[in-house]
């Protein structure tokens, strides 16, 4: 199973990112682990990133109740980048929330692909890579 | 006595014998008693014995010694005392045989009564103008008296004839009589007495009485005589009189007015045909008498009515009432009687005189009227709705006790008020520009929701309706004014507005925690399912083990955490009002500025504080203490550290609350981006460690179980204002 170049995990739990990093390094998911603990701190590395011209991480898992900048306000900051500048990127929504209306208002964004219900297990996160394979 | 002297005494002619002398030789009885005189008067001088007499006869007296043989008069004298006498005499004189005069026969009557009544005769006869006539039939001619002549307007030289006279008579009907009456007369001898009209010489038609006596001998006729009475006046009053009858007979009868008449000694009564169709019985059942009148009136009213008629007749009191009678066919009727009692010179009731006329349609109206007029008064009086009459001028004319119980004034303070002085302001256009249509007619009625001030200065919310009242003309005379008073409904209206949004909120606070339960558990449940999936993994290492094992540690606190913050929480919900204590602010702002010296001094915070000793507040002491310590500790851990760190309490109040306000000069907040944020759970907006973001979500709960609200004011890198409203105490 090949390795994918970038992922980048956006949450304020430090538990879960705990967690997130080892079962991506358990199942070999990419070269690279990006962690960010709040919706800023991605959106302007994301920017960087961009100005150095380096590749943006073909997947970013996103919580969505983070300080300083939610998941909403990384969203909407992200879909103002160019288009052809993160057309290769997807988004899994990870939240704890199992409010209908997250889920809904997550699913109007095209850029994310699908909405996540903590906790996510090695079978879901396997699925996911095959998805972008 | 000789026969002669018997015969001259018992004369029943009032005569005296006279000598040459002129003294009474002989007299009648009749003559002492005409002059009052007695049998010594024998012997006496004729003149001085009696009365003054006329002159005239003192001159036949002497014409008669002279030797005239008879002499007779009628002459008047006036006596002294200005009586008028009459006197008639005849004399004659007595002779010896050689012709030499010796004594008088004198017959001398006091006739003034029977002069008197001729006199009074024509005078009579002038007055009530009565003339004669007289028509000759074998001589032809015909003979009218003056006053026949005055009637007639022809001159006192005129001599008519028959036809003539008849062609005075008016043309037609008048004419025709009186040739048909004559003709008779004249044929038969049948005599007449008509009243026909004339036309006179000056061509003035007159009324005229004409009787006429026709004299027969054998079967003809020699001639008529008769009187000839100018009746114009009376006739006319008559013929009016008549006309009135008529009338009056008319009026009677259309206006359904009896008239009757009660013979008092005789107990007759009398009724006109209008009485019988009043009281609908047939003249041929009615006995005439007062007990059949008094069968026809109900019992009820009987006495009552019967007692007038006593009344009347003894003259206490005139007969003017009303009762019922029944008719034959049970149908109850009103009658409305009116009558006069006829009295002799003694002042015996002879008779009375009345009407009765049928009231019925009138009583019923008045009974109706009445009836609608008390159950009116008595609904206006005694509603539960307020209700007055207001004048144009919005004046009250009368109100019901409703209305003064509703509004607190006394009747007669109303009465001095216009509806415009205890109207709310902001409600008085509106209803003033609704009775303007009224008064312009463009509406009849206007229903409106407003408010009233009562006396005290308190709203009262009404329903009222208006309603014109209007005159005969159609002008407005006044208005009826139905007020409602609809405050306990507005009130509980508003309590449960009150209700409505606090179970809204209620139910919004409880969404919010079902919400931040959900996921604030749920979060920690998924590290830790997540965790411990780890640690059953076989194929993860030992290190990944033990770290894991950390984790859960971790996870495990967390869960910990939140379960407390969560406890706090339904903790400060589960409050109530009930336990709010009066507490002085500046005593808790004390103590948790002691709290927090250490932290103060160690960031080098200087505070600035404003909090008046005598103010007291309504709370719960620990939770002001938690606001107050958690306000100054966020305000401490946001300074900005390259500024002299700042905190300020200022305390202010208004009417309801005492509103504290904490101020810092730190970093601020994004309120536009974290303004609805602010005080939900685990909201965090800065990267400080110690932000947990519980402690707003936990201020706001006790802030709002106290019953007072929390505001902020922000600007990034200005600072902070947090306002409290605690309710006063």
């Amino acid at each position: 199973m090949g390795k994918l170049e970038k992922a980048c995990i956006i949450d304020d739990d430090p538990i879960h990112q705990y967690g997130m990093k080892l079962l991506m390094r358990k199942l070999e998911f990419s070269k690279e682990i990006l962690v960010f603990h709040d919706g800023q701190e991605a959106i302007d590395s994301l920017l960087d990133m961009l100005h150095a011209e380096a590749t943006l991480p073909m997947v970013i898992f996103l919580d969505l109740n983070m300080p300083i900048k939610d998941g909403w306000g990384f969203l909407d900051d992200f879909v103002k980048i160019p288009h052809h500048n993160r057309e290769k990127v997807t988004i899994y929504v990870v939240s704890s929330s199992i409010n209908p209306s997250d889920q809904e208002r997550a699913k109007k964004y095209e850029v994310v692909s699908n909405y996540i219900v903590k906790p996510i297990n090695e079978n879901g996160l396997r699925q996911i890579l095959r998805e972008l394979k | 006595m000789t026969i002669n002297q018997v015969l001259l005494q018992k004369s029943p002619i009032p005569v005296a014998f006279l000598d040459d002398d002129l003294s009474f030789v002989e007299f009648s009885d009749q003559w002492l008693k005409q002059f009052d005189q007695q049998k010594s008067i024998k012997g006496k001088s004729f003149f001085e014995a009696m009365p003054e007499l006329p002159e005239e006869l003192k001159l036949d007296i002497n014409y008669c010694l002279e030797g005239v043989d008879h002499r007779s008069d009628t002459m008047r004298v006036a006596s002294r005392n200005g009586d008028a006498v009459w006197y008639q005499w005849k004399i004659s004189s007595l002779k010896t045989s050689d012709n030499v005069v010796n004594g008088l026969i004198l017959i001398l009557e006091d006739i003034t009564e029977r002069k008197l009544e001729e006199e009074l005769l024509i005078k009579s006869q002038q007055v009530a103008r009565i003339g004669g006539w007289e028509v000759d039939l074998v001589k032809n001619t015909i003979f009218w008296s003056s006053i026949t002549r005055e009637i007639h307007e022809v001159p006192e030289e005129y001599v008519p004839n028959l036809e003539e006279g008849i062609s005075f008579y008016k043309e037609g009907y008048s004419r025709e009589t009186i040739s048909q009456l004559v003709q008779e007369g004249i044929n038969k001898g049948t005599p007449w007495d008509t009243e026909l009209q004339i036309v006179t010489a000056n061509g003035r038609e007159v009324w005229v009485r004409a009787i006429g006596e026709p004299e027969m001998v054998g079967d003809k006729c020699v001639r008529i005589i008769g009187t000839f009475q100018d009746i114009d006046k009376q006739k006319k009053a008559e013929i009016e009189y008549k006309k009135i009858s008529e009338r009056l007979a008319v009026a009677t009868k259309t206006a359904g007015i009896g008239i009757w008449e009660y013979h008092i000694p005789e107990n007759d009564i009398f009724w006109d045909h209008n009485m019988y169709l009043l009281y609908g019985i047939r003249e041929s059942d009615f006995k005439g008498v007062y007990e059949a009148w008094e069968a026809c009136v109900v019992p009820e009213d009987m006495d009552r009515a019967s007692q007038e008629v006593k009344d009347a007749i003894a003259g206490k009191k005139d007969f003017n009432t009303t009762f019922r009678v029944k008719l034959p066919t049970g149908e109850i009727r009103w009658i409305k009687a009116e009558a006069t009692v006829i009295r002799d010179e003694n002042g015996n009731a002879l008779k009375m005189i009345g009407v009765n006329a049928d009231v019925t349609e009138l009583k019923t109206a008045q009974l109706q009227l009445v009836k609608s007029e008390e159950s009116l008064q008595g609904a206006f009086e005694n509603s539960s709705v307020g209700m007055a009459l207001v004048a144009l001028d919005g004046k009250f004319i009368k109100v019901n006790q409703s209305l003064s119980n509703s509004l607190g004034y006394s009747t007669e303070e109303l009465l001095q008020l216009t509806f415009q002085d205890i109207t709310h302001p902001d409600d008085l256009e509106i209803d003033l520009s609704l009775l303007r249509e009224v008064i312009k007619g463009k509406r009849t009625t206007y229903q409106i929701e407003k408010r009233y001030f009562d006396k005290k200065g308190q709203l009262v919310y009404i329903f009222l309706t208006v309603t014109a009242v209007k005159k005969i003309n159609g002008e407005i005379s006044h208005f009826i004014s139905q007020i409602v008073d609809i405050s306990s409904r507005i009130e509980a209206e508003n309590k449960l507005k009150g209700l409505l949004q606090l179970t809204t909120n209620q139910n919004n606070s409880l969404l919010n925690f079902a919400h931040i339960v959900s996921h604030n558990l749920r979060s920690h449940a998924a590290n830790l399912s997540m965790i411990t999936g780890f640690l059953l993994d076989e194929e993860i290492g030992p290190r990944e083990q033990k770290e894991s094992l950390g984790m859960l540690d971790r996870a495990s606190s967390g869960l910990n955490e939140t379960i407390a913050h969560l406890n706090e929480v339904v903790q400060v919900k589960l409050e109530t009002e009930k336990k709010l204590k009066v507490i002085s602010l500046k005593q808790i702002v004390d103590k948790v500025l002691q709290d927090v010296s250490a932290l103060v001094n160690e960031n080098q915070i200087k505070v600035e504080l404003s909090v008046p000793g005598q103010t007291t507040i309504k709370g719960v002491a620990a939770y002001v203490e938690s606001v107050i310590l958690n306000l100054i500790t966020n305000a401490i851990k946001y300074t900005d550290p390259e500024k002299q760190g700042l905190v300020s309490i200022k305390v202010d109040e208004d009417d309801k609350y005492i509103l504290m306000r904490v101020s810092d000069n730190g970093l601020g907040i994004d309120l536009d981006r974290y303004g609805e944020k602010m005080f939900g759970m685990y909201k965090t907006f800065h990267r400080n460690k110690d932000a947990r973001g519980i402690g707003l979500f936990i201020t706001k709960n006790q802030i709002e179980s106290m019953g007072g609200t929390i505001e902020v004011e922000s600007k990034v890198n200005l600072g902070t204002t947090f306002t409290v409203k605690f309710l006063k105490s």
